[in-house]
């Protein structure tokens, strides 16, 4: 291969070189930088929930008249859900996992003020709780329908049991998380609560939390005047099961209004909608850079094929085939694309670092790196191709018949 | 001279038109991607009430748990209040105005049987709450002082609201029903979409104004449930409301209108004076830490304007680089290209300058090109950001002149550096140089 | 070496036919040093670029070394031209971002030699031409005489059987004219086949046949002369 000659052809005009090599160095250091906060969204986003997701919709209630009944409002629109055809069980809950709204509350280890809790998001459930949600429980048992009291707003007093995750046993008892079972824990500082169970995997109201899956349940029907109804319907049951729902909801009470009916898919799409926007914004955005930078390099390149047809011809009257020629554009490109990767690596690495600096995102895979490159070399390669194509074919004839 | 300047400047444009349309889609992409993003932050940091953003203070007392870290000495006192301080500040009236607010979400009953009842948003506030936060009225106006003493049930309604329950006639004196009570309007609000909604970043810094303004008082007396966060650091003592109200539960945002520095000095001197004295109460067992943050520092320091377009931002002007470093190559390629016509006409006469203005305002017309069309690529960009994210960003997509103009301006400079260093090139050829063979 | 019979040649463009070449017929013995005249537009280069494989001819017969060349593939060509034909042309044509020994490099490149042979041929001919000094001058910093030169060393530097000039002369003063033609003269005499096309009368006459393009056509009656007598009269002229 002629790659000095080549090489020093190209320190002669250097400007152009350089150009396209920065231009694939900043392309580089902005899609791997994007790919990695991509991966980021991604890992987040795909973290199981624990839950029926597929299966699984919730559906607001309010009362608000003078008279209504709240406790038998309820008693009787879970009986009426749960006779429903196509629904597996029903609970009511004062919020939906997921949805970005919810309780949290602290549990520790020791009774006192003084003592630190535990951060944990809490869902008061009956004891159908675990069926509908659907998450699998490891140990212990779960709640009996006598373990379930019912509490008003701005009550105080906890019942004596929960069922917790295992994610939540494992921050309060990090030596053994399976001792957790039976132990007695304190919530509002100082009342006891025993952990009568430990489900594998429950995610609670936000996403960002970094206590998203510390999870407790609590045996407890709330009357805060409103409330939501989480329904677990047969496999492919849920879309038809819906608008019945709501219409039975509507339709049963008069004193209430039903609202915000929404599937869990689509309040975990909702809920990382911001995540998959970026995550859509990104991809367009390397897309378009990419494009940019090989109209970049196929622009450059028929500029400098232009210029270069005599000496082409030249070339090709000196006993060059079509392949060399070919193959000679080709290096060219291969070598400055080369050495843009390699300023890429440099810059991509800068930027990262600035990135993890500013607003604590995370290192990038290593394999980005040489993924980036070859990508990026095969992207030269495949613009640089037209124009090399089209030097190919300068007829040798253009050596003696140019001035 | 500058017309004939233009007029080679199009041709010159028109004679490569693949080169001419490579280079100004490259800087109407840049420019389209850069402005996109621009735009959201833009909208994202701006300010939501320019005329008295000076003037408004967000206040946040330390009355928090002792027993928290304290983050080198660096503790964020709770962003709402309690119910006993904002009630004490409210009576003590230091400020010039003030205001204790919180959100509910209420029943609204239609008259009509055929109508049915739909939850709408409420804001439980204070009289001064319109004044304050320069709010303006259709009809009516806000309520008085009275009205909050008096627990009278009253009612200003956001147009929106007014339009869906009265069809927009002028309601004042009319009734509403809100979760089976009857309240009297008194008042129907122009637009107002502030953006933030500052006076509430903490239950969502970019989501719709409320829809329906109450009295705080009467909230409280009926017991309307609370929509907003509520945070303790000590369980409530206690069944009941009044053990709520009297807990150490913050749910409160708490704004003081403070018209010159030496009313917020004074103002400031007197919450650390009242925490002081709750501290002999035994309550505020931290060190004294209060604060006084006016519009702009309190979106500043909440932050407001979320990572994630802070890091597009960044990518976007990196991205609005590549574009340059392309414009750049191109039209280096283009100005070389003919460097036979260069030397004809410094052979001619031409001197350095007049090629320079020459080529740079060619340079400059492509940038107006890329600018017109990437305002038309952020336009689709932000319609797409609109799309992608739906309701949460409606009030961040659009843009005003000041972005308009940003983009023509920022495209044209962008054109005019890139076409810096092709140009300087292009005045150095020689003037002889290409006419001879080679 | 060298066999045309009725080579035609026809250009198309648009609705516009020219014929470059009619029924051109010519022979080139081995080691002969043929120059062609004509006038301006008589074909004379179509003739050479034919010759030298630049050009696919539309009609007739073409044998090189006894080889038909019109059975040969686009990249068969190019291995003829870099391993048996030497090119020297009007404009030199040497390529401005290379200096000198990367110029004469190029040929030898494609040929496939190693690095050393190259090094050896490349300093071997610019030592010819005189110029192994400049070996790392550019082509800009040379007279269009030294230029030729280096053209001129590039075309001998895989030792071709065959070189082909096409008014080496033609942006030459008559001082560096005549250096460059006793170059020519040089290689021929140590064995190169060489057609050379001028317009120059004299220069032509330094050949040992001369054969005048009239038309697309080998006018009448091809030329003999004697090579030894002119080139001395030429010399001291
Ligand atoms: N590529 C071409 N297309 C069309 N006509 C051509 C082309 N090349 C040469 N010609 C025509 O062929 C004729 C012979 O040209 P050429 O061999 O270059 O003449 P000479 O070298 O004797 O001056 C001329 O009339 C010329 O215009
Ligand atoms: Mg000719």
């Amino acid at each position: 291969m002629e790659i000095g000659p080549i090489w020093r052809a190209m320190m002669r005009n250097k400007t152009g070189a350089i150009l396209i090599a920065l231009q694939i160095a900043v392309t580089m250091a902005i899609m791997v930088n994007a790919i990695s906060i991509m991966q980021e969204k991604d890992r987040m986003m795909s973290r199981p929930s624990g839950l029926d997701e597929h299966n699984l919709f919730s559906i607001a209630s309010v009362g608000f008249a003078k008279d209504f009944n709240e406790r038998v409002t309820i008693e009787e629109d879970l009986a009426a859900l749960r006779a429903m055809p196509g629904i597996v069980n029903a609970i009511q809950s004062n919020a939906v996992p997921l949805s970005g709204s919810g309780w949290s509350m602290g549990l520790q280890t020791e009774p006192g003020a003084e003592i630190d809790g535990t951060g944990v998001g809490l869902y008061f459930v009956d004891e159908h709780g675990l069926d509908t949600y659907g998450v699998n429980l490891l140990a212990g048992e779960n709640f009996s329908a006598s373990d379930v009291a019912w509490r008003e707003r701005a009550a105080t007093e906890w019942p004596d049991k929960t069922i917790i995750t295992r994610a939540m046993a494992e921050a309060m008892f990090p030596d053994d998380w399976a001792s957790a079972l039976g132990k007695t824990v304190y919530i509002a500082d100082t009342q006891p609560i025993t952990i009568t169970g430990i489900v594998e995997k429950m995610q609670g109201s936000w996403p960002g939390w970094d206590g998203f899956e510390r999870v407790m349940l609590v045996p407890t029907h709330t009357l805060f005047g409103a409330t939501v109804y989480l329904i677990r319907t047969e496999p492919g049951m849920r879309d038809s099961v819906m608008p019945q729902v709501e219409e039975l909801l509507a339709d049963r009470n008069k004193d209430r209004i039903v609202r915000s009916m929404r599937s869990m898919d689509e309040i975990r799409e909702r809920s990382y909608r911001s995540e998959s926007s970026m995550i859509k914004i990104l991809t367009f955005t390397i897309v378009l850079l990419i494009a940019i930078t090989s109209l970049g390099i196929v622009g450059l390149a028929s500029f400098s094929v232009n210029r270069r047809t005599r000496q082409i011809g030249t070339r090709r009257a000196l006993g060059a085939s079509k392949l060399v020629i070919l193959r000679y554009f080709m290096t060219e490109n291969f070598i400055i694309s080369l050495g843009g990767v390699l300023l890429g690596a440099a810059l991509t690495v800068g930027l990262n670092i600035l990135m993890i600096e500013t607003f604590s995102l995370t290192r990038i895979t290593w394999y980005l790196v040489p993924v980036a490159m070859l990508l990026l070399l095969a992207v030269g390669q495949i613009a640089v191709f037209g124009p090399a194509r089209r030097a190919s074919s300068v007829p040798p004839a253009v050596a003696t018949r140019t001035v | 001279m500058f017309s004939y300047y233009l007029k080679l400047g199009l041709l010159s444009i028109r004679r490569n038109p693949l080169l001419s349309a490579l280079m100004i889609a490259a800087i109407a992409i840049g420019i389209g991607a850069c402005m996109t993003i621009i735009t959201v932050n833009y909208v994202m940091s701006s300010n939501p009430i320019p005329t008295k953003s000076e003037q408004l203070f967000h206040v946040q007392l330390d009355s928090w748990d002792p027993n928290q870290p304290e983050d080198d000495g660096n503790f964020e006192p709770p962003d709402q209040m309690t119910y006993i301080d904002a009630m004490a500040l409210m009576k003590a009236q230091k400020a010039y105005r003030q205001v204790a607010s919180n959100k509910s979400s209420l029943v609204l009953e239609p008259q009509g049987d055929d109508e049915r009842p739909f939850s709408v948003t409420s804001r439980n506030t204070w009289a001064d709450f319109f004044p304050m936060f320069d709010l303006r009225f259709v009809h009516g106006g806000g309520w008085d002082d009275a009205s909050d003493r008096n627990l009278e049930r009253v009612v200003v309604l956001s147009k929106e609201i007014n339009e869906r329950v009265f069809g927009g006639e002028n309601s004042i004196g009319r009734r509403v029903r809100l979760s089976g009570m009857d309240y009297q309007v008194v008042g129907v609000l122009d637009e107002f979409h502030p953006v933030p909604k500052f006076f509430d970043v903490t239950n969502g810094a970019f989501s719709d104004p409320e829809e329906i303004y109450i009295p705080f008082n009467v909230a409280v007396e009926y017991e309307l449930p609370r929509n907003g966060n509520t945070n303790c650091w000590k369980p409530v003592d206690g069944d009941g409301i009044e053990a709520f109200l009297n807990s150490e539960c913050a749910w409160i945002q708490f704004w003081a209108e403070l018209r010159d520095n030496s009313e917020k000095q004074e103002y400031m001197a007197f919450i650390n004076a009242y925490a002081e004295q709750q501290k002999e109460l035994g309550r505020f067992p931290r060190p004294l830490n209060n604060r006084l943050n006016d519009v702009m520092e309190w979106m500043e320091d909440q932050e407001v304007v979320e990572d994630d377009a802070r890091v597009m931002l960044g990518l976007s002007i990196l991205f609005l680089f590549v574009c340059l470093i392309n414009t750049i190559g191109l039209l280096l390629a283009k100005f070389l290209g003919k460097s036979g016509d260069i030397s004809l006409r410094r052979a001619l006469g031409a001197s350095r300058s007049s090629l320079f203005i020459q080529h740079m305002i060619e340079s400059g017309l492509v940038g107006l090109a890329g600018g017109v069309l990437g305002l038309g690529l952020a336009w689709l960009g932000l319609r797409g950001i609109e799309m992608l994210f739906g309701d949460f960003v409606e009030n961040m997509v659009s843009m005003d002149w000041v972005m308009v103009l940003t983009a023509i301006g920022l495209a044209i400079v962008s054109a005019l550096l890139a076409g810096l260093y092709p140009t300087w090139r292009a005045c150095s050829i020689a003037p002889a140089g290409q006419l001879k063979l080679q | 070496m060298l066999s045309m019979q009725n080579i035609s040649m026809v250009y198309r463009a648009d609705l516009v036919e020219t014929h470059a070449l009619r029924e051109f017929s010519l022979e080139v013995k081995e080691g002969e040093f043929v120059s062609v005249t004509g006038p301006s537009g008589s074909g004379k280069t179509t003739f050479l670029n034919i010759a030298g494989l630049l050009e696919q001819f539309t009609d007739g017969r073409y044998e090189l070394d006894g080889r038909d060349v019109s059975a040969l593939t686009d990249s068969e060509c190019s291995a003829v031209r870099n391993e048996k034909i030497g090119f020297v042309f009007q404009s030199f044509n040497l390529i401005p971002d290379l200096n000198l020994f990367d110029n004469v490099d190029v040929p030898l490149r494609y040929r496939g030699f190693n690095s050393a042979e190259r090094k050896r041929r490349i300093e071997k001919v610019l030592e010819t031409v005189g110029l192994a000094s400049r070996m790392k001058h550019l082509p800009s910093q040379l007279s269009g005489g030294q230029q030729q030169r280096v053209a001129i060393a590039r075309a001998l530097a895989g030792e071709p059987r065959f070189l082909l000039a096409d008014e080496p002369t033609g942006n030459l003063d008559s001082q560096m004219a005549l250096s460059v033609m006793e170059l020519i003269s040089e290689i021929n005499r140590s064995g190169t086949t060489i057609i050379m096309v001028t317009h120059d009368p004299v220069l032509a006459e330094m050949a040992s046949r001369n054969v005048h393009i009239l038309d697309g056509r080998v006018s009448n009656g091809d030329q003999e002369t004697t090579a030894e007598p002119l080139l001395s009269q030429v010399a001291t002229a």
